[in-house]
């Protein structure tokens, strides 16, 4: 065992992201075998359902990386799931209704988020508040701000065949009977960022070493109430590109929900070995646990159970890797 | 004074690499108040922990009321009657006066807890103690002094019958020290045996009947108090030879120029009116009691905490000191006297915890240039002949002598010109104080200056070129290091206005 976790390869791509990418696959052959057994004629083993799965993992994907930013702070943000739903309602109302021009609204889209953002973030890091109750404040307003912007109507994006549907070939381009899941190219090119931004530049190392020790960094000399801040900012910018990932699977965007989101957002993260103490993210990871959380979705869609199995089996995982993660951590000390 | 209640004889206990207690003794009769006097680290509330049943004792005796006892926790030392009063005040503020006195022990009525009967319970405490406090009061709104009087309250209801004061004045005014010494008047006219910590000299002369001294872990003898002057005890007190050189003569030229000068500092009750100067190339030592304010000064000047007012000049230029951020920009590094909690981020590496103060210099453009980061740090750690096996090893894995050379590193990184150390070998072994003790001063013959706040006398004797003694928040002496005797330097820490 000591000897695997020493290898130059699995020491890069880090242990438990090797660990989590063997139960994502195992999962997947579980399904594969499960499915015909409990339904019949069904089968999860299909191109189509991939895609499907995937579909749902963007969105949560975006919004699950840029909690990754705001938990390796030692914070928490529970309002990116409304504050997503928010933008898209902000947005495509503008777009349907004021018919604003899409590129215009899909910007305004991801500028919602980051307005989020840097409104949690300042209280956070400036006003001292707790992120927790902060967070929980800025959902209120996330929910209660879309739905009173759109008069507590829904909001329908247009459809692939109108004039303004090409944003959703963000999610998959249609090809013949395939489709092309250009959102997992473009949600691994996020990944890759965001992995550069947390390990190689100046923002993340604080943000890492803020959650690990902020009073033996702000006596370094370091702002740390900007680069905390700079986390929140991040997390709510990413919230609102999630948004568009939204919006090019469902098209349609009911006022007041959201919610649930966060916390799937969340376990991803935490699922992928980030500690919700600070100090310690995997990009990797979080992209790891979002596709395990995909999988289980669709899985359970596909043995045509109801869906909140998916939610009792997501929350017994998040128990266990806490659980696991306070464990390593109580014998490290 | 009556029959003695409780006597300690050769108490020896050792913790890895310390030998705390070396056949301590001490003997507490009926109706006496007891001094237990000693530096910093001589062994004091070590040995009470012994007696509380908090540290088990390695040899020696305790006897009480007759019977030798041996208590393995401070529940059962609590219950036979042995009660201590602690400094830092274990009071939950929330909670009403009675509640805090009967925590653990509620009084119930069924399954419910009986309010009403715990504040008559207290009522009567405070009637029996003559002090006036309202049970019902929440604990939070009373002055540190009244809060005393709690601990107090509650260590009588405990049929307590010796009373342990562990520094009990440290937070008092003038007039709650008078109530506090009546209660204790009264405490021992009734009897109980009373063992009082204090670094006070004038207190222990106007409150205690006997005291005994303790020096580096060891008993030095026991006194009648008033038979005896204050020097006696001092001397008792610092009367250790000195094994290290202490300097005679400072190297530091009288007109070398002055890098630093503070003055008139002030931040809360702990930093009064402070003002000094440091020259460049010079030690300058902090010595002081605990609870002396010298930490205090030196993170309110490096603004780690807010400051009431105070001017502050570097290289004869004034400027301000408002976050960590201004004081590092002006080339002011600061080493805490507590590494863990404000010096390292142990679960980063060496290299990372280097380059802490100083990222913005390993950039490339928009990424850290991690090479770089690295040789320097390796650099460093060559230089400080830091023990790892690599910069890219965990802090957390090293020693605390190796930790405290990082967080040097990171100081030196950012070429600081002055610098702070807080305790700067504090839970060092001795073979890493020395190379510490050196490389200070290679630093000031490169010159580089530094503050160094020291408990250790003889750390202080050794390596200052001047002394700054503070008591209480106050500056209340400075030495040059040709004219510094312990006996001086004890003289100003104990200095109260």
């Amino acid at each position: 065992m000591e000897k695997i976790k020493q290898n130059a390869i699995v020491k890069k791509i880090g242990f438990n992201s090797l660990v989590l990418l063997c139960v994502m696959v195992l999962l997947y052959i579980l399904f594969a075998i499960i499915t015909p057994m409990v339904k019949v004629n069904a089968s999860f083993v299909s191109y189509a359902r991939i895609v499907s799965a995937l579909k749902y993992a963007y969105f949560l994907g975006f919004l699950s990386l840029g909690v990754t930013f705001v938990i390796a702070t030692g914070g928490i943000d529970f309002s990116i799931g409304p504050v997503m739903f928010c933008a898209a309602l902000i947005s495509g109302y503008l777009l349907t209704m004021k018919g604003w021009p899409l590129v215009l609204c899909l910007l305004v889209c991801i500028l919602v988020g980051t307005v989020f953002g840097i409104l949690n973030g300042v209280l956070v890091a400036y006003a001292g508040l707790p992120s927790f109750i902060t967070s929980m404040a800025s959902m209120m307003l996330a929910k209660g701000i879309g739905s009173v912007f759109t008069k507590t109507q829904s909001v329908s994006w247009p459809q692939s065949t109108d004039a303004n549907g090409w944003y959703r070939n963000l999610v998959g381009i249609k090809a013949g009977n395939m489709e092309i899941p250009t959102g997992l190219i473009l949600l691994i090119v996020g990944a890759i960022i965001c992995a550069i931004i947390l390990n190689k530049t100046m923002a993340g190392r604080y943000i890492l070493c803020i959650g690990s020790n902020r009073e033996a960094v702000r006596l370094s000399g370091v702002n740390t109430k900007r680069w905390e801040t700079l986390a929140y900012i991040i997390c709510g910018t990413l919230a609102g590109l999630a948004a568009i990932f939204y919006v090019a699977k469902n098209t349609t965007v009911l006022p007041g929900l959201g919610d649930t989101f966060n916390n799937e957002a969340i376990a991803g993260c935490v699922m992928g070995g980030t500690s919700m103490t600070g100090g310690v993210a995997s990009i990797g990871g979080t992209l790891i646990g979002v596709l395990i959380i995909a999988l289980l979705q669709e899985g359970i869609l596909a043995m045509g159970f109801q869906i909140n199995y998916q939610y009792i089996i997501t929350g017994l995982i998040v128990l266990v890797v806490v659980w696991a993660d306070l464990r390593s951590r109580r014998k490290r000390n | 004074m009556g029959d003695v209640i409780l006597t300690m004889k050769g108490i020896d206990k050792s913790f890895p690499g310390v030998h705390a207690l070396d056949h301590v003794d001490l003997e507490v009769k009926k109706g006496e108040v007891h001094a237990l006097m000693g530096e910093n680290g001589a062994g004091k509330s070590t040995l009470m922990k012994v007696l509380t049943g908090i540290y088990s004792k390695d040899e020696g005796t305790i006897t009480y009321e007759g019977k030798e006892v041996e208590f393995s926790n401070p529940r059962e030392a609590q219950d036979a009657g042995i009660v201590i009063v602690h400094q830092e005040l274990n009071m939950l503020g929330h909670l009403t006066v009675a509640q805090n006195i009967f925590i653990g022990r509620e009084i119930m009525n069924g399954k419910l807890i009986n309010d009403k009967k715990m504040n008559e319970e207290a009522a009567k405490l405070f009637e029996q103690l003559g002090i006036d406090i309202d049970p019902k009061e929440t604990m939070s709104r009373l002055t540190v002094g009244k809060q005393q009087m709690c601990e107090i309250a509650k260590a009588i209801s405990h049929e307590a019958k010796v009373i342990i004061f562990d520094e009990p004045s440290a937070a008092l005014t003038e007039a709650e020290i008078e109530e506090l010494f009546k209660i204790i008047r009264d405490l021992r006219d009734k009897q109980m045996g009373i063992v009082y910590i204090s670094h006070r000299m004038d207190e222990i002369k106007v409150i205690t009947d006997r005291v005994t001294v303790m020096r580096d872990g060891g008993y030095v003898g026991t006194l009648i108090t008033k038979d005896s002057t204050k020097d006696d005890i001092i001397n008792m007190m610092v009367g250790r030879v000195i094994y290290e050189d202490p300097k005679t003569e400072s190297a530091v030229p009288k007109d070398a120029p002055v890098v630093l000068k503070v003055e008139h500092l002030n931040a809360g009750r702990m930093v009064r009116d402070v003002s000094f100067e440091l020259r460049k190339g010079e030690i300058l030592g902090f010595s002081g009691l605990m609870g002396a304010g010298r930490t205090e000064t030196a993170r309110a000047l490096f603004g780690a905490d807010p400051k009431e007012g105070g001017d502050i000049y570097v290289n004869g230029e004034k400027i301000e000191i408002k976050t960590p951020q201004d004081a590092v920009k002006h080339g002011i590094g600061y080493l805490s006297e507590d590494r863990k909690r404000y010096g390292i981020v142990v679960d980063k590496t060496i290299a990372e915890n280097s380059t802490m103060a100083s990222l913005e210099h390993f950039m490339k453009g928009a990424f850290i240039d991690k090479k770089r980061e690295n040789e320097v740090a390796q650099q460093y750690v060559e230089t400080l002949k830091t023990k790892t096996p690599g910069v890219d090893q965990l802090v957390v894995n090293l020693s605390g002598g190796n930790q405290q050379k990082v967080v040097i590193a990171k100081w030196l990184v950012r070429n600081c010109d002055i610098l702070i150390f807080d305790e700067p070998t504090r839970g060092i072994d001795v073979g890493a104080k020395s190379e510490i003790y050196q490389l200070m001063n290679e630093l000031v013959a490169e010159g580089k200056s530094i503050i160094m706040i020291s408990s250790e006398m003889t750390e202080i004797l050794r390596m200052s070129d001047r002394i700054v003694v503070m008591c209480e928040g106050r500056k209340t002496g400075e030495l040059d290091i040709s004219e510094a005797t312990q006996e001086r330097i004890m003289h100003a820490a104990t200095l109260r206005d």
